[in-house]
């Protein structure tokens, strides 16, 4: 039980700590910024980067930074990188599609009032849309969150490629695949369940300062 | 303007009792919402429940077509105990109407298959004479023309005339109003009162809630005050609204800055 | 670096079948998980209260295991339930109904329950049974709620059919590695792949913006 957990439980770990999910955050944020306030010719490119990332496989896009990026940028990456880019890469396409949505869904009047009061543009955007956007988008990256936890499976196994293999070699005496693969279930269920439901219950408690 | 008809007492209510309450009761968790209701509805009358918010006129209603269950007491409708087993008060419900604040019309039907809906669900009826008796209720109610159109395309009184042609397409005995007009802009609320008022006319069995206390006074046949789960006074409009005997009647009365 | 693009085309076949794999797992997903679906969904709802607790288990279960585990899980745990060799094929097809099923099953429960209680008040006012209710008022109404979600949840099941490839079942993402393991051409075997990817996902993600433009609802 020495080889996979660690894997696991090291992207896990990784991205609980909270450093993978600021990255993905701040890269959504940017992305979604881009779109919604960039320069016109840069609309177009943001706008297919996202749904491309809709419409391809997590498994591509981590396979393709895994071994087709070496490739062509001629450096090597320690599969962890690796793994943390590819992810990103995907997942941030999401982040921003959920914060262009909760900008979005703050109502026009709030704007409208915050200019009458002589806000600047800027100060509108950080002081009266982002606050109740944020609020409107805690759902949703909640459930994003999860899909990032989940997704982290998907890297561990293309990181230890060998876990297939090893299986499939070891005569089935110190390698119980059940048993393991149960436990890595469980493992997994009790990271997700309580991140997802902490976040409703924490959307509910909030919620009302979402609301205009 | 609704015209005076009512007769000063209980002229019209010397039919069948239509609806019996004896002492109900109802309860949620700690709330009492009913505390011992007693009040009887004759065949033909118009009676209206008013009173405070939260008092419980609408509670009764509800229990009235066992939407709600009850606690204590009893109901009887027709000289039958209200059922408590779900099968047979759907054939209760059958031989209710009821007309609702919200309106809840369906709203992926149109006005014209929200009438016909009760008719060709409930009572198994074919298509063509349910449709029939849909287009006859809308003319009734004013609004045959609007048959086709979805309830996102009618205006809120439009929508609770229909909500009533729907609750009549089903031929009930009695029709329970639950603030019809408390949702609907001041322009609107006559046209939905002069229907009930046809109604009234027609000899429809009617119980009221409302805060429309020129409507209870002019097409009322007996009113109810309710206050904190009781009925703390009843009788005929004139004396309600004119020479009140209680003094939380009174109260009522006066903070509507009624004055006849 | 050379590139040798024409390896593509060489193993068109290949890529082709995995192609339709890919497409008619999805479809076999969704026509068990939509009414698998729909009977969790129900028991969730309105059954007795241990089979209540046994559907909401099993859903939130399975929406919080990742994917890949349970196509590994199912793997080498369906062997021994079932007692006989269960093809890839069919192992990543229960691996995959038994997630879909379960995000199928809140998405109607959700559906359902956004609907008013006045409207089945309503229903229940000119004589309708619950069931009657349920039909005529409560689903028409929650389908349109329901159909959004569908095609979203429709979207990332085709992606997820790349996830049986660790267990070599034979669909586009398997078939592409697979080449690329036989040529070593991987730049181009691995961008080929996003590509037919791309090719596929985009439309059907551009759809389903569509279908929740068309489907909004607003109260």
């Amino acid at each position: 039980m020495e080889f996979d957990f660690a894997v696991i439980t090291d992207h896990a770990r990784f991205l609980a700590s909270g450093v993978g999910v600021s990255l993905l955050l701040a890269t959504g944020f940017i992305v979604a910024l881009l779109r919604l306030y960039g320069p016109p010719w840069l609309k177009p490119a943001v706008v297919l980067y996202i749904d491309s990332m809709r419409a391809i496989p997590v498994l591509v896009v981590l396979v393709w930074t895994f071994f087709a990026l070496p490739i062509v940028t001629g450096l090597t990456m320690p599969p962890f990188f690796a793994a943390l880019l590819g992810l990103t890469i995907h997942l941030a396409a999401y982040a921003a599609e959920i914060v262009r949505a909760g900008i979005e869904s703050v109502r026009p009047g709030q704007t409208r009032a915050a200019l009458a009061l002589g806000l600047s543009r800027s100060q509108i955007l950080r002081r009266i849309v982002l606050p109740q956007a944020i609020v409107r988008m805690l759902p949703a990256f909640g459930s994003l969150l999860s899909i990032t936890i989940k997704d982290t499976a998907i890297a561990s196994v293309i990181a230890v490629p060998e876990l297939m293999r090893q299986s499939e070699t070891v005569a089935g005496q110190s390698f119980q695949p059940i048993e393991v693969y149960t436990f890595a279930m469980l493992v997994y269920f009790a990271m997700l369940f309580p991140v997802t439901r902490g976040i409703d219950l924490f959307y509910r408690r909030v919620a009302h300062l979402g609301r205009s | 303007m609704i015209a005076e008809n009512n007769s000063g007492g209980r002229a019209k209510g010397t039919g069948a009792t239509i609806i019996r309450y004896r002492g109900v009761v109802k309860r949620y968790g700690a709330f009492t919402a009913l505390d011992g209701v007693f009040l009887n509805v004759h065949a033909g009358e118009v009676v209206c429940l008013i009173g405070p918010s939260g008092s419980g006129k609408s509670t009764l209603l509800r229990c009235t077509n066992g939407l709600e269950s009850i606690e204590g007491g009893d109901i009887e409708f027709e000289g039958t105990m209200l059922p408590r087993d779900e099968r047979a008060l759907r054939a209760v419900r059958q031989r209710m109407g009821m007309v609702f604040q919200s309106f809840e019309l369906f709203p992926h039907l149109t006005a014209q298959q929200n009438v016909s809906e009760g008719p060709r669900t409930v009572l198994q009826m074919n298509q063509a004479d349910a449709n029939q008796r849909a287009a006859a209720l809308l003319d009734k109610v004013g609004l045959a023309d609007k048959a086709p159109n979805y309830p996102s395309a009618l205006s809120g009184g439009q929508q609770q005339r229909v909500a009533i042609a729907r609750a009549l397409a089903m031929n009930p005995d009695v029709m329970l109003f639950d603030e019809p007009t408390s949702a609907l802009d001041p322009e609107t609320i006559g046209e939905v009162l002069s229907v009930m008022k046809k109604l009234a006319d027609e000899g429809m069995t009617m119980v009221v809630v409302t805060h429309e206390m020129s409507f209870a006074r002019r097409v009322g046949d007996w009113v109810a005050v309710f206050d904190a789960g009781r009925i703390v006074e009843q009788g005929p409009p004139r004396q309600i609204f004119d020479a009140p005997t209680t003094e939380r009647t009174r109260d009522f009365l006066s903070h509507l800055g009624w004055s006849g | 670096m050379t590139l040798d693009w024409g390896v593509v085309w060489q193993n068109r076949d290949a890529l082709i079948k995995g192609t339709a794999t890919t497409i008619l797992l999805t479809f076999a997903t969704m026509a068990i998980a939509l009414p698998c679906g729909a009977v969790v969904a129900v028991l969730r709802l309105y059954a007795w209260k241990p089979i209540r607790g046994l559907a909401t288990a099993y859903v939130e279960f399975f929406r919080n295991l990742p994917l890949i585990l349970v196509v590994y899980w199912a793997f080498y745990v369906l062997p021994i339930l079932t007692g006989l060799g269960v093809s890839p094929l069919l192992t990543g097809l229960a691996a995959l109904a038994l997630n879909v099923t379960a995000y199928n099953a809140e998405t109607f429960r959700a559906g359902i329950n956004s609907i008013r209680r006045g409207q089945v008040e309503a229903a229940m006012a000119l004589g309708m049974s619950r069931v009657q209710a349920l039909r005529r008022v409560v689903i028409p109404q929650a389908l349109r709620r329901i159909l959004p979600v569908l095609a979203s949840t429709w979207v990332s099941l085709f992606k997820d059919t790349s996830l049986v490839s660790v267990i070599a079942v034979t669909e586009l993402a398997y078939v592409s590695m697979q080449v690329r393991a036989q040529t070593f051409r991987v730049l181009e075997m691995l961008t080929a792949m996003a590509i037919i990817y791309w090719l596929l996902g985009y439309p059907q993600a551009k759809l389903v913006d569509w279908i929740q433009r068309r489907y909004a609802v607003t109260e």
